[in-house]
């Protein structure tokens, strides 16, 4: 489904699934004021991002657009239209009233269709809708958003504890805007030309590839605008709590239970007689960033297992991801030895790898892919950290996957925000994008993936998949394989018990990579690895439109409240911060938001082919751009024809068509039992029509 | 026959022999037949063959290999897999089976051997036994054979000269002999000569037929003129063409000297709000000496339309055959690397180099274009000239591309053909030199009709549910282009194919079929059929995905009319001075003083003509004109539409299709130009890309869905559905489809929006949206009434069976699931609300 039809969604959203469960959840936190169920609230706020990016109409053509870019404007009646009929459905849906000119955003369009509860949440004074817990900080009037696309809106800003959110009614329709804090990276102030002496501009970096930028009048009576949204932005800078925190909402299904480390060990039949489940970590002595329940080697003494901890940088010891169910042929994790510059060994090291190389009978070899460049591995043992030696482990091959590290990726998606937002360049787009080398570093991570992938299923051998700490590319790797290889994890359950397991309890620094509700945008530890990830999944969804449950928009959902701290499931970077800061009890899961409206979320053509390994093609020619997620706040990047919506349309008539085949034939068969098999034929219509797809 | 050198010797032994046998007594043949299953030709014989060879799947036959055997012939290489089910003998003969290849298309022969491979030409020797053979074609193709260890070496090696010798890379007459190849054989001629023309499609060959254009597209105002019959005024033009009415043929034949090569200003089709679209080649000979002269050049320009014309110059912003052809070379070189050579580009500049080659600038240069016109014409009442040096490239384009855009019939696979057919091969492409079968005229060749499919393509990439023809289709197009067999291609215009079809003395006679071949074939020269034959070319499987499967056929009945325009139209040009004359360049209207020359810089010779025509130096014109453009450039929904009909009026099924012209937008058709991507892993999960769309697969769920239900209601005949299941069946086939394509997308839309909430809700307005969706838009003729549709909308039966709307929207039309929505809620009410 490409592009999938984003835009397009608004109309429906609010449409066909509707359960009123809220009354299930005992009603909502706010109680009888509000008019809305519970849970809608992330809806309507999503809504109105989309909304808003939607709305962001033009009346004139800046005078900076040349005669190019008028040419490459498009109609969108498509879109508009779609978004008409809503206006009649409840009053605040005026906001997605833009009329008929090109209305600028694409809007978070594929977030569009999630939205169920459709009805409006608290409104607060010029309907800003608020969320359960959220509060609204400040009102500022005569605030002008300074559009990319089509210039000067004027319009009242309100900062809430978790968003930012502009309204305007200057035009014929109205425009809102708005942007979750969490998404923000950095505050700068620009230069405002041509708009009286104290005005002042602000720019919002933002992580998700977009700066949408204001121009406000400072007066003596107004809080000072930049202080309070950094303080809000960024709250741990300021001693104050991340807004997950303070969120209420309550959903009907928790998404904390997704994910129970022994029930996904049993699904894949451990402990077995090689592989033991050890508590070793309970208390997270033996390793910090590693959770409390592992999957180690049976025969192997706690002892030794203590000091090949040692042996290993952050204590992350080898431990297993994922066993063949086959073969036994295992994913295991860890990070560098601490071999050094004088070449240290580790008998215990050693043995720990050839347990796990026995463990797997079909094989007497054991690989080793260690995902950095091999020259960067050779400086590390410099830094007392290093890589195995083929000499001292015995028939162990190692192969370096040659993946850039952190620093690369981050300066990589730089790159690609210039390229996307807020202009994009036509006739260099291509040769602009081969110089992000973005899609080359996704084509690296997928080749490694699917060497690794193939390692176990055609070479029946154990993998040992490491970086430098084991946090990084080597969850991206493990993870992708693990994607490829099982397709348990390609369902829209399994795919959240693999995020929970790969990357939330075997510590990747979400915290450090992302930067929640930190200040300091300029650490070198932000990096993007996590989208690089779901950029990889993405690009195996298209190559394999049937073998995921999942759809593009539950991609994005998960990147977009990557950054929005609204959910806890991303923040902090180990179990043993989580457990400390009791994020399962103070926060809400994104799983839970997600769970409870699983049909938004489910692709279509899915078939569960269950044993069916997939082998994504790497060569770039069979890449593509992520447009829907990178590109998507450009208005002139809306995909033409709904077809996400079409498609949704289509399985909603399927559903209905065959329980009226069914029906039919259920009375025809009662009604005419004895008479001859006239009808036999319509008994395929029992069987499951998604052979075809 | 067959030029070659060596094997000549050979097939002409061979030759007589399997010819007269397989006349005489065909059973040796059937036998050879059954036993390696490959059905020939009549009169094709096998040169060599290999067992048990393996061939590499595209992805878009699903990847992995298919063992079978593999056929050399004198027309082309054909595999037929093992498990193929038996030829029937008596089926009309195709071309090219599902895995075969023409050896005309072949361009280079290469061998893979144990670490090595050897590009194969018909002298060279092999001193290794070959373990894959690769065949790169013209047309984008690579096709991989893998011998097995099973296949006897002597096979192999055979087959690998065999090949390599019978292949013809195009030279002047190795075309005739692949024509004789293919189409020589006595039964092959009496075979297409009892040939019918396809009916559906409009062929544009006669006068009869462009007046059936005129009257589909309600062009009142102009007439057929039969003046250039004997090509004695143009010898590129088609016989027939369509002029303004009030000019007298007389009249007519004056102003053929006025323009380059006499292609002087002709109709090509009217939007439905009244503008027309013209074409024409550069104004030739300034000298106006008769006022006569001068009116009549006026009255051809602006055809019906007194006030506005505007010329659209082709030549500026459009690229260059040269362009073209370099573009597309630089494409191939990328797409099809070259194991031969080992030059393959590396994977971090695959982006930049596919930028580098320009062929998706001109892809995007031609969609603008288009787009800019079709805006134009939405404007209503005014005329549009495309003009360009020639008129026999970019205009081919340009013109053709504003029809897709604009017209949905010309995105149906008939309506599609009949449009090449008119503004190509009619009008006077020049594809026989354009494609350069014979490689006699390097300096001529530029693939434009392959940059226009690719055009289309990107339209039906970002439209795919508006199209009732599918990329399939389109392929096959591409992929016929390369074969010299076609009269369609073979010609450079209509006078050339009629010279060759017929002496000249006689006339010609359209109604007879596509030629007379009884008296003038001759062994050397057979007759061509039409590319449009398709059934000729391919299987029945193959052709089934020409067109989508769901959507549907639209009635073939006028759908345009000219006088569509109800709706007060904002855009209306009402300031216009009657006479006014732009010039669209490069997005910017002018009126340049020496546009029209004969009007030229106030000079003496147009001074009468002055009087009744003022100067065009209406710059207040201008900006109504940059509105129209404008209001494509913002994207504003015409306000007409908006307003009157409110957001649950129908989409303007002439609404163009406007493409999207960003950079990320414009895709590379990787069916096409990556098809034979060598480094394609060969397994893979069954399902991956490049299969029918999601939403056509979907579309075909239901589809079979809905066929079952009627079986089912069938089956109970006492039950209500069965009554409304009865009339379905009678239908035909036609409206069969029309009624599932129009009613099963827009039908969906307010059903599954409003049928899950409980409170009923507007369901009208999502109407509006609905024909975005629908793959055919709702015939003109029948405005939609809304009431009707409202109350229904709350009704979650409705949707089940068919919209309401669109039911009513078509009462002249049978539609089956109209008596349907009055019953269903009684059998079914309760199982819904449960």
């Amino acid at each position: 489904m490409e592009k999938q039809a984003g835009a397009v969604g608004a109309a429906d959203g609010a449409g066909p699934n509707r359960k009123p469960w809220s009354s299930a959840t005992g009603g909502p936190a706010t109680g009888e004021t509000l008019d809305s169920p519970t849970g809608s609230h992330v809806e309507w706020c999503k809504q109105l991002i989309a909304a808003t990016i939607s709305s962001q109409i033009s009346g004139s053509v800046p005078s900076d657009f040349t005669r190019d870019n008028k040419a490459r404007r498009r109609p969108d009646f498509m879109v508009s239209k779609r978004l008409t009929p809503r206006q009649q459905d409840s009053q605040d849906e005026g906001l997605y009233y833009h009329g008929d000119s090109d209305s600028e955003h694409p809007s978070n369009a594929l977030n569009l269709p999630a939205l169920r509860y459709g009805a409006p949440v608290t409104m607060f004074q010029d309907q800003v809708p608020l969320l359960p817990g959220e509060s609204v900080q400040t009102t500022v009037k005569d605030v002008m958003y300074i559009c990319p696309f089509s210039g000067l809106v004027n319009g009242t800003l309100t900062i809430t504890d978790y968003k930012l959110y502009f309204t305007s009614m200057e035009r014929e329709s109205p425009f809102v805007l708005d942007v979750n804090l969490g998404v923000i990276s950095r505050l700068e102030t620009i230069s405002v030309p041509n708009q009286g002496e104290n005005t002042k501009g602000l720019e919002l970096v933002c992580k998700d590839m977009r700066s949408p930028r204001f121009a406000y009048k400072t007066e003596e009576s107004h809080p000072d605008v930049v202080e309070l949204l950094s303080k809000h932005a960024f709250p741990l800078s300021h001693s104050l709590p991340l807004f997950s925190f303070l969120y209420q909402e309550q959903f009907p299904v928790d998404g904390w239970k997704v994910y129970d480390p022994a029930a996904e060990y049993r699904r894949l039949g451990l402990p077995n007689e090689s592989w033991a489940i050890s508590k070793m970590n309970s208390s997270y002595e033996l390793c910090d960033t590693y959770p409390s329940i592992l999957v180690v080697p049976t025969h192997i003494t706690e002892d030794d297992v203590r000091r090949v901890a040692v042996f290993r940088a952050k204590h992350r010891i080898p431990v297993l991801s994922w066993i063949h169910p086959e073969t036994q042929a295992t994913i295991v994790r860890c990070s560098q030895p601490l071999v050094g510059p004088s070449d240290r060994r580790c008998k215990e090291d050693e043995r720990f790898l050839q347990i796990i190389m026995d463990a797997n009978a079909q094989s007497h070899k054991l690989t080793i892919f260690d995902a950095r460049q091999s020259s960067v591995a050779v400086t590390n043992k410099a830094k007392d950290g290093g890589y195995e030696s083929e000499s001292f482990y015995p028939n162990v091959e190692l192969n370096f996957l040659e993946i850039p590290n952190i620093h690369v990726m981050r300066e990589s998606l730089r790159k690609m925000k210039d390229v996307v937002y807020p202009t994009i360049d036509e006739a260099h787009w291509h040769s602009a994008i081969d110089q992000t080398h973005w899609l080359e570093y996704i084509r690296l991570l997928l080749a490694g993936a699917a060497k690794i992938a193939d390692k176990l299923e055609s070479g029946k051998t154990s993998v040992v998949v490491h970086c430098s700490d084991g946090w990084d590319r080597t969850a991206q790797l493990t993870s992708l394989a693990m994607l490829m290889l099982d397709s348990h994890y390609r369902t829209l359950r399994g795919f959240q018990v693999l995020v929970e397991k790969e990357w939330v309890s075997f510590g990747h620094k979400f915290a450090a990579r992302v930067g929640h509700g930190d200040e300091n945008h300029a650490n070198s530890e932000r990096s993007p690895l996590f989208v690089q990830f779901i950029d990889c999944v993405w690009q195996m969804t298209r190559q394999f439109p049937a073998a995921f449950e999942f759809n593009e928009l539950f991609l994005i959902t998960v990147l977009d409240h990557l950054y929005s701290c609204l959910f806890g499931t991303f923040l902090y970077s180990s179990e043993q911060e989580r457990a400390a800061k009791e994020v399962q009890t103070n926060t809400v899961s994104l799983w839970s938001y997600i769970n409870s409206q699983p049909e938004d979320f489910t692709n279509p053509f899915y078939v569960d082919y269950e044993h069916h390994v997939l082998c994504p093609l790497v060569s770039s020619r069979h890449l593509e751009l992520w447009t829907a997620y990178y590109a998507r706040w450009n208005p002139r990047m809306r995909p033409q024809v709904p077809v996400h919506q079409t498609l949704k349309e289509l399985l909603f008539l399927r559903a209905e068509l065959q329980r009226r085949v069914e029906e039919l034939q259920r009375d025809a068969t009662s009604r005419s039992s004895s008479s001859f098999s006239e009808h036999s034929p319509s008994h395929s219509a029992g069987t499951p029509l998604h052979s075809v797809v | 026959m067959l030029t070659g050198s060596k094997t000549t010797f050979k097939v002409r032994q061979m030759l007589p022999d399997i010819k007269e046998r397989m006349l005489s007594q065909s059973g040796v043949h059937a036998r050879s037949r059954d036993v390696f299953g490959l059905r020939c030709l009549p009169g094709e014989c096998v040169l060599q063959r290999a067992v048990m060879v393996r061939k590499k799947l595209t992805a878009r036959e699903g990847r992995g290999w298919v063992s079978g055997t593999l056929f050399c012939t004198h027309f082309r290489v054909a595999f037929v897999p093992q498990d193929s089910p038996k030829p029937d003998d008596n089926a009309d003969p195709v071309l090219l089976g599902d895995h075969d290849v023409a050896l005309a298309s072949i361009e280079k022969v290469v061998v893979v051997g144990p670490n090595r491979t050897k590009l194969v030409t018909p002298n060279s020797s092999l001193k290794f036994t070959p373990e894959e053979l690769v065949l790169y074609c013209k047309d984008l193709q690579v096709i991989c054979f893998l011998f097995d260890r099973l296949t006897p070496d002597a096979q192999v090696i055979e087959i690998t000269y065999t090949i390599a010798k019978t292949y013809q890379p195009l030279k002047p007459g190795s075309v005739l002999s692949f024509q004789n190849a293919a189409l020589g054989s006595v039964e092959m001629k009496q075979f297409l000569s009892n040939r019918r023309r396809n009916t559906h499609m409009n062929w544009f060959e006669s006068a009869l037929d462009w007046e059936q254009e005129l009257e589909r597209c309600g062009a009142t105002g102009w007439r057929v003129s039969s003046v250039n019959d004997r090509f004695e005024m143009s010898t590129s033009l088609s016989r027939s063409i369509a002029v303004p009415q009030k000019v007298l043929d007389t009249e007519l034949k004056k102003s053929f000297a006025h323009f380059n090569e006499g292609r002087i200003p002709r109709w090509c089709w009217r939007h439905p709000r009244g503008s027309d679209l013209l074409r024409m080649a550069s104004f030739q000979n300034n000298i106006y000496h008769e006022k006569d002269d001068i009116r009549n050049l006026e009255m051809i320009l602006f055809g019906c339309q007194a006030s506005l014309c505007v010329v659209v110059e082709l030549g500026e912003e459009l690229p260059s055959p040269a362009d073209v052809q370099l573009a597309h070379s630089r494409l191939r070189a990328l797409c099809l690397g070259d194991i031969s050579t080992s030059v393959s580009v590396p994977d971090d500049k695959w982006l930049s180099t596919l930028e580098s080659t320009h062929w998706l600038d001109y892809t995007r240069a031609c969609l603008r274009k288009a787009s800019e016109v079709a805006c134009l014409l939405r404007g209503g009442h005014l005329t549009v000239a495309l003009q360009e040096a020639d008129d026999r490239d970019m205009g081919c384009v340009v013109s053709s591309l504003v029809q897709v855009m604009c017209d949905p019939h010309c995105r149906t696979q008939h309506g599609f053909q009949s449009l090449v057919q008119k503004e190509w091969v009619v009008a006077g492409h020049r594809f026989y030199s354009r494609i350069n079968y014979h490689r006699d005229n390097d300096k001529e060749e530029a693939p434009v009709f392959l940059l226009f499919l690719d055009c289309v393509w990107q339209l039906l990439s970002q439209y795919p549910s508006r199209f009732q023809l599918t990329d399939d289709f389109l392929l096959a197009l591409h992929d016929s282009i390369h074969l010299p067999l076609f009269s369609s291609f073979l010609a450079n215009c209509q006078r050339e194919r009629c010279k060759r079809s017929q002496n000249l003395g006689q006339s010609y006679t359209p109604v007879n079929g596509w030629r007379d071949m009884d008296s003038s074939s001759d062994p050397s020269d057979p007759p061509l059929p039409s590319v449009w034959d398709w059934s000729l070319q391919y299987s029945k499987h193959r052709r089934d995905r020409f067109t989508q499967p769901v959507p549907p056929t639209p009635p073939l009945q006028p759908l345009l009319n000219g006088n569509l325009n109800t709706n007060p139209d904002t855009h209306r040009l009402t300031d216009t001075i009657p006479g006014s004359v732009f010039l669209l360049s490069r997005g910017i209207f002018s009126c340049p003083a020496n546009l029209l020359p004969w009007r030229g810089g106030g000079g003496g010779s147009s001074g009468v003509y002055k009087k009744s025509h003022r100067r065009a130096a209406s710059s207040e014109n201008v900006p109504g004109l940059e509105r129209l453009l404008k209001a494509w450039a913002l994207a504003e929904f015409p306000q007409g539409l908006t307003s009157t009909s409110g957001p649950q009026g129908p989409l303007d099924p002439y609404e163009p299709l406007l493409p999207l012209l960003m950079g990320p937008c414009m895709g590379l058709w990787k069916e096409c130009y990556l098809r034979g991507a060598l480094h394609a892993q060969a397994f893979s999960h069954p399902i991956s890309a490049n299969h029918p769309h999601p939403v056509e697969r979907l579309a075909r769920e239901v589809q079979q869905l809905k066929d079952e239900l009627a079986l089912v209601s069938t089956g109970t005949d006492t039950s209500p559905p069965a009554k409304m299941a009865e009339p379905r069946r009678a239908d035909t086939n036609l409206n069969q489809n029309t009624n599932n394509g129009t009613f099963l997308f827009p039908a969906a839309r307010p059903q599954s929006a409003s049928a899950p909430r409980a409170a009923p809700r507007a369901a009208a307005p999502p109407t509006s949206t609905n024909h975005h969706t629908s793959r055919g838009p709702p015939p003109a003729s029948a405005p939609p009434s809304r009431h009707g549709h409202k109350d229904n909308g709350g009704n979650k039966h409705t949707f089940l069976f068919g919209h309401p709307s669109v039911a009513e929207a078509r009462p002249d039309q049978h539609h089956y699931p109209a008596p349907n929505n009055a019953k269903l809620p009684k059998s079914n009410g309760s199982s819904i609300a449960s």
